[in-house]
C-alpha cells in the first residue's frame, strides 16, 4: 500500500507544481513507482512542467466519471522509470470531481504505486477539499513572504481539521543574501509561526525557471543548488537523515553556491 | 489596591455569573480559526496572525499572541489580556481598540494589557502585581505556569 501525499500551500505561485514534479521525479530516480495527480482541474500545469502535455488523452475527470480506466489515463514519463502522471481536465472546473471520487482514485493508485503525490490547486475551496480527500500525508509549500506564510498557516489549520496531522513544510525561493541582510523572513521566523517540521529549503534559482519552461525537472541537474535541495527533500521523504539548512549556515550556503557556480 | 481589586471583583460579578467561567484551548489557533467564549479564555499555545479570540472576560495566552484578541467583549472594562509574547495584530478591550505602535520591539517577557485612564496600556506582567487577585480568579493552573 503506497503513501498518498498532497502538496498544498493556500497561496498560488509559491511552487506547489514545481515541488510536486521534482519530488515525484526524485522518488522515481531512487527506484520507486510514483503517480503524480494534478488536482488543479481547469488550470492544469503539472503536465506542462513535466513536458507531457502533448501526450494527454484521458484525464482525472474521465477516470472519476468512468469514461476510461485509471490505467488508460496514466501517462508514463519516459525519462524517469516508474514515474506516471494522472493529468487534470482543462475544460472542466473543480466541481467536476467529488471528494469521494478522489478518495477512490487515490485508493486505487495506492495499490499500484509506492508514492501518490497530489498537486493541490491554490485556494481552500472545492479544489482543495478534493485534493486532500484521499491524502494521508501533506507537504505544505511556502515562500519567505508574510502573505504566503499566513496562507500556509490557514491551510495547516484546515489540514489538521481534516485529520491530516503533522504536515511537513517546504520553504521555497529563499534568498540567503536577503535573509542575511535582514530583508527577508528567515527560516526560524517561519517555523516560529507555523510550528511544523521542516522538510527542506529551496533557494531562489533561475535554473528552475529554465527547467520548468522546458518541462524538465531541475532535480536531475547535478550542478544546481535547487536540484540538490530537491534531492535532499526526496531523501528525507525516504527517511534518510539529511541535515537541514539553517540560518547560521546561510553564509556558508551562499558561498558554497558561488563556489559551485565557479566550478561549474 | 484593595479598593481597585475589590471594584474589579464587584464589577465582574455584576456582569453575570458566566464571566467566571473559563475555557481552556489546548492548541495553537491558526489563521482563520476563531474562539468566542462568554467568560475567560486560556490558550495553551499560540494565537497566530489571522486568528481571533473573543471573550467577555479575560484572555490569557500561554504562548505567542500575534492575532486579534478582544477581551471584555461584553463591555467589561476591567478585563485584561495576558500573553507570554504579546505581539497582537490588534488588541481590543471592551469598546477600546488599539494596535501596537509601528516598529514596536517585542518585550521578550510576559506582558499584560489593561485599560488605564481610558487607554489600553501594556505592561510587564508580574504575578505580585496589583491585579494578582484578579489573575488568580481567572485560572489557578495558569498562575502556576507563570511561577515555574
Amino acid at each position: 500500500m503506497g503513501e498518498v501525499i498532497v502538496v498544498t500551500s493556500g497561496k498560488g505561485g509559491v511552487g506547489k507544481t514545481t515541488a510536486t514534479a521534482n519530488i515525484g521525479a526524485g522518488l522515481a530516480l531512487r527506484g520507486y513507482k510514483v503517480a503524480l495527480v494534478d488536482a488543479d482541474i481547469g488550470l492544469r500545469n503539472l503536465d506542462v512542467v513535466l513536458g507531457l502535455e502533448n501526450r494527454i488523452v484521458y484525464d482525472l475527470v474521465d477516470v472519476a466519471h468512468g469514461h476510461c480506466r485509471l490505467k488508460q489515463a496514466l501517462i508514463k514519463d519516459k525519462r524517469f522509470e516508474g514515474l506516471y502522471l494522472l493529468p487534470a481536465a482543462q475544460t472542466k472546473d473543480k466541481t467536476a470531481v467529488k471528494p469521494e471520487q478522489m478518495k477512490e482514485i487515490c485508493l486505487q493508485l495506492g495499490e499500484e504505486f509506492d508514492y501518490v503525490i497530489i498537486d493541490c490547486p491554490a485556494g481552500i475551496e472545492q479544489g482543495f477539499k478534493n485534493a486532500i480527500a484521499g491524502a494521508e500525508k501533506a507537504i505544505v509549500v511556502t515562500t519567505p513572504e508574510v502573505s504566503a506564510v499566513r496562507d500556509a498557516d490557514r491551510v495547516i489549520g484546515l489540514l489538521e481539521a481534516a485529520d491530516l496531522r503533522e504536515p511537513k513544510l517546504v520553504i521555497n525561493r529563499l534568498r540567503p543574501k536577503m535573509v542575511r541582510q535582514g530583508n527577508m523572513m528567515n527560516i526560524e521566523d517561519i517555523i516560529d509561526i507555523l510550528a511544523v517540521d521542516l522538510l527542506g529549503v529551496i533557494p531562489e534559482d533561475e535554473k528552475i525557471i529554465v527547467t520548468t519552461n522546458k518541462g524538465d525537472p531541475v532535480i536531475q541537474d547535478e550542478r544546481s543548488l535547487s536540484g540538490e535541495a530537491f534531492r535532499n527533500i526526496t531523501r528525507r521523504i525516504l527517511g534518510e537523515p539529511v541535515p537541514l539548512m539553517d540560518l547560521e549556515r546561510n553564509g556558508n550556503l551562499f558561498s558554497r553556491l558561488r563556489r559551485m557556480v565557479r566550478l561549474g | 489596591m484593595a479598593t481597585d481589586s475589590g471594584y474589579v471583583m464587584a464589577d465582574s460579578r455584576a456582569a453575570g455569573a458566566e464571566e467566571n467561567q473559563t475555557v481552556l484551548i489546548q492548541r495553537t489557533l491558526r489563521s482563520g480559526q476563531s474562539i468566542f467564549y462568554p467568560g475567560n479564555v486560556v490558550v495553551l499555545g499560540d494565537v497566530n496572525p489571522g486568528a481571533q479570540v473573543t471573550a467577555t472576560g479575560d484572555v490569557i495566552v500561554v504562548g505567542a499572541l500575534r492575532g486579534m484578541v478582544h477581551a471584555g467583549a461584553g463591555g467589561n472594562e476591567a478585563a485584561v489580556v495576558v500573553a507570554f509574547r504579546l505581539e497582537p495584530t490588534q488588541l481590543r478591550i471592551a469598546k477600546h481598540v488599539s494596535r501596537p505602535p509601528a516598529g514596536m520591539v517585542p518585550a521578550g517577557q510576559p506582558e499584560v494589557a489593561r485599560i488605564r485612564d481610558g487607554v489600553i496600556t501594556i505592561e510587564a506582567f508580574s504575578v505580585a502585581g496589583e491585579r494578582q487577585g484578579s489573575i488568580a480568579r481567572v485560572s489557578v493552573p495558569v498562575d502556576l505556569e507563570f511561577e515555574k
